[in-house]
Parts: structure tokens; sequence; C-alpha cells
């Protein structure tokens, strides 16, 4: 069994600096015990843990960079899907416009050669009345004429006409005449 | 100031007598202020945050320069063992650092300084074994079989000149501030010993640590990687 005992330091022997001897082996394993205890204690206690929480922060950042750079190429797939998109958007817009151009262009040349051709005939048209009008006002110029001279054969044969009656009925007849070729 | 490394007390353990020196107590010490440290951050750890802010980021800045230390020096497929260094590195740089409050370095003491290198030197053996194989042990016959003597004590020379360069640079400055303060009147005795402190204990206690800990991935590396 083994036995303790414990001496105050007035037994102690002296002190040295430096020696090699059964001590010397004593105090190594004594110090390598402790060394042990202590690179235990501060590995279980400190240096572990801390390098799992670096570790545990390390990866959560990690994982959130490669979470930001997925995301970043998502965005960025999409960005070039949209890019693509408006640049078929652009072009599909131009061929449109430049087709509305040709067809417009197109409808109006047709637009304008149908004015043309309408204006054409109303303008035929209206010669053709207004030829029609002359000679229906010719007619009725010619018929008035003619109702004038049988008035004024009327007037003449009723009163005995003489020289200056007659000049009166002249004049007045001529002035009818007048009247009638302006209205004309 | 003593140069003697203090035995404060004795115990017997089934009859065989142990010292319980001034390093044993001071690395306990140094021991429970690290895992005390370590058990706060871990308690904060609950409430670390996605963005980093104070405490948060000394925590997160000395494990990932550490990791990131460990990962450039070793290479990936051996950073495994980084936790065992991290704990050196841990413990060299505050022994050194505790010693500017007049606590004893731990790594003023060969036995301290050994142990590391032993462990050190454990490693690249187990390291060296686990991904060379046979290799490892063929390379003890290199270029020729008459060089494994030479080969050999090259190999356990390893850890003694790693253990004594710490030992050395730890225990320099220890000596030098002894000097110091028995050559020096009282006078003398107000403000420089701090800067000399700062100097001895932070900037060269830094650089030992960042050599020793640089050293060993060496060392391991050196043994693991198939050349």
């Amino acid at each position: 069994m083994l036995t303790l005992t414990v001496f105050l330091t007035q037994a102690a022997p002296e002190g040295r600096l430096f020696g090699l001897d059964n001590q010397t082996v004593i105090q190594i394993a004594i110090q390598l015990f402790n060394a042990i205890v202590l690179a235990v204690a501060l590995s279980v206690i400190l240096y572990k843990p801390a390098k799992e929480f670096l570790r545990k922060r390390s990866d959560g950042i990690q994982s959130k960079i490669n979470e930001a750079e997925t995301a970043a190429a998502k965005a960025n797939e999409l960005i070039a899907e949209y890019e693509r998109k408006l640049k078929a958007i652009d072009q599909e817009r131009e061929k449109i416009l430049e087709e509305a151009r040709v067809k417009a262009y197109e409808e109006s040349k047709q637009m304008l050669a149908e004015a043309r051709q309408e204006a054409s005939e109303i303008k035929k048209r209206a010669m053709e009345s207004m030829a029609e009008e002359k000679k229906r006002l010719k007619e009725e110029a010619r018929l008035y004429i003619i109702e004038v001279a049988a008035e004024m054969a009327k007037k003449y044969l009723a009163e005995a006409i003489d020289d200056a009656v007659q000049e009166r009925i002249f004049e007045e007849t001529i002035a009818q005449l007048e009247e009638a070729q302006w209205r004309n | 100031m003593d140069l003697n490394i203090k035995n404060l007390w004795v115990v017997y353990i089934g009859g065989v007598e142990i010292w319980i020196t001034e390093t044993i107590v001071n690395t306990w010490i140094i021991m429970a202020i690290l895992i005390l440290l370590a058990v706060i951050a871990r308690i904060r750890m609950t409430r670390f945050s996605l963005v980093p802010r104070g405490f948060q980021n000394v925590i997160e800045t000395v494990v990932e320069l550490f990791d990131n230390f460990a990962a450039g020096a070793l290479g990936s497929s051996l950073s495994y063992i980084a936790p065992w260094f991290f704990m050196v590195f841990a413990f060299i740089l505050s022994s050194s650092l505790f010693s500017v409050f007049g606590l004893r370095a731990p790594t003023a003491d060969w036995a301290t300084t050994f142990t590391l290198a032993f462990a050190t030197f454990i490693l690249m053996l187990f390291m060296g074994f686990r991904h060379r194989k046979g290799g490892y042990l063929k390379s003890f016959f290199g270029p020729h079989p008459i060089f494994f003597p030479l080969n050999l004590i090259g190999e356990l020379a390893k850890p003694v000149s790693l253990s004594f360069r710490l030992f050395g640079n730890m225990l320099s400055g220890t000596i030098i501030l002894a000097i110091y303060y028995q050559l020096t009147p009282w006078l003398m005795q107000i403000g420089i010993p701090a800067l000399m402190h700062a100097f001895f204990d932070v900037v060269i206690g830094a650089l030992q640590t960042y050599i020793f800990v640089f050293i060993s991935f060496m060392y391991i590396r050196g043994a693991a990687a198939d050349n």
C-alpha cells in the first residue's frame, strides 16, 4: 500500500540549478504528467471547441457565399434570357414595323390611285353634268326668248303700235333678254 | 535573487522520495491560471456571435493564428497534433510572462524543458513510424548503413539540443537579472529592472516560445514527411 508523507520546507534538501539523477527523472515524469493534463484540458476546454466554432462559422459563411453565387448565376442566366428575349422582341418589332411600313406604303399607294381615279370620275361626272346643265339652260333661254317674242307680238297686236310705243316695247324686250343672258 | 530551484516539500510515495520543487508549484499555478482562462473562454464561447467583438476577437485570433501557424509549418496532414503544441506554446509563453511578476519561470528548469523536448521526440518517432512506417526506420541507415550510429546520435541529440536551447535562454535572463540585482545599488534597481524583465521575459520569452514550437514542428515534419 502506498504511503504518502509530506515534509515541510525545512526538511527539504537544498535547492539546485541543475542535476542528472533520480530526482530529475521524477521531475521530468511529474512535468510530463502536468503537460499531458494541461494539454488535454486546453484542448478539450478551449482549442477544439474554438476550432469547431470557427469551422462551423466558416462553413456557414461558405454556404452563404455558395448560395449567393448560385443566386447570382441564376440571376445572370435570367438576365441573359431576358436580354435574348428583348433582342428577339426588338427583331420582331423591327420586322412588324417594316412589314407595316411596306403594307402602309402599298395601301397608301393603292388608296391614292383609287382617290385619283375617283376624283377623275367625279370630275368627269361634273363636266358631264355641267354640259347637260349648259344645254338645258340654252334650251330654257331659247324657250324664254320665244315666249318673250310671243309676248311682244301679243302686245304689239293688242295696242295700236306707234313709234314711241314700239321703241319702248323694243327697249323693254332687249332689257329682258339682257337680264336673261346675265343670269345664264 | 537565488539562482537555485528551491525544493518546497518532500513527498514520499511508496517509499520513493519526491521533491516538490518551485518549478512544479509554479507549473501548477500557471496550469491553474491557463485552465481558468480556458474555462472562462469556454463559457463566453456559448455567447459568441457571427461577427466577433472584444473578447471573442482575442480568442479567435489566438486559436486561428496558432492553427494557421501549425498548418503552415506541419502541413495539413500532420496538423492534428496542433492541440499538444498549443499547450506547449501557451505554457512556455505564460512561463515567461509570469516571470515578470516574480514567478520563477518553470522553463528555467531543465526538467521542464527536457520534458517538452522529450514529448516532441516521442511525437517525432510516433509520427515518423505512423506516416512513413518502415521508410522512417530506413532513413536511419541512409545514405549508407555505416551512417546508422551518426543518424541515431543525430536523432537522440534533437531533444537534448531543443531542451538546452530553451533552458539556456530562459536561465540566461534569470542569471543576468540576478547578477544585476547583486551588483547594482538600490537606486539602480528602480525602473531599469522592469525594462530588463520586459526584454528577457517578454521579448526573449516570446521569441524562444516561437523557436521551440517551430523547431519541434520541423523535427516532426522531417520525420513524418516522405522525402
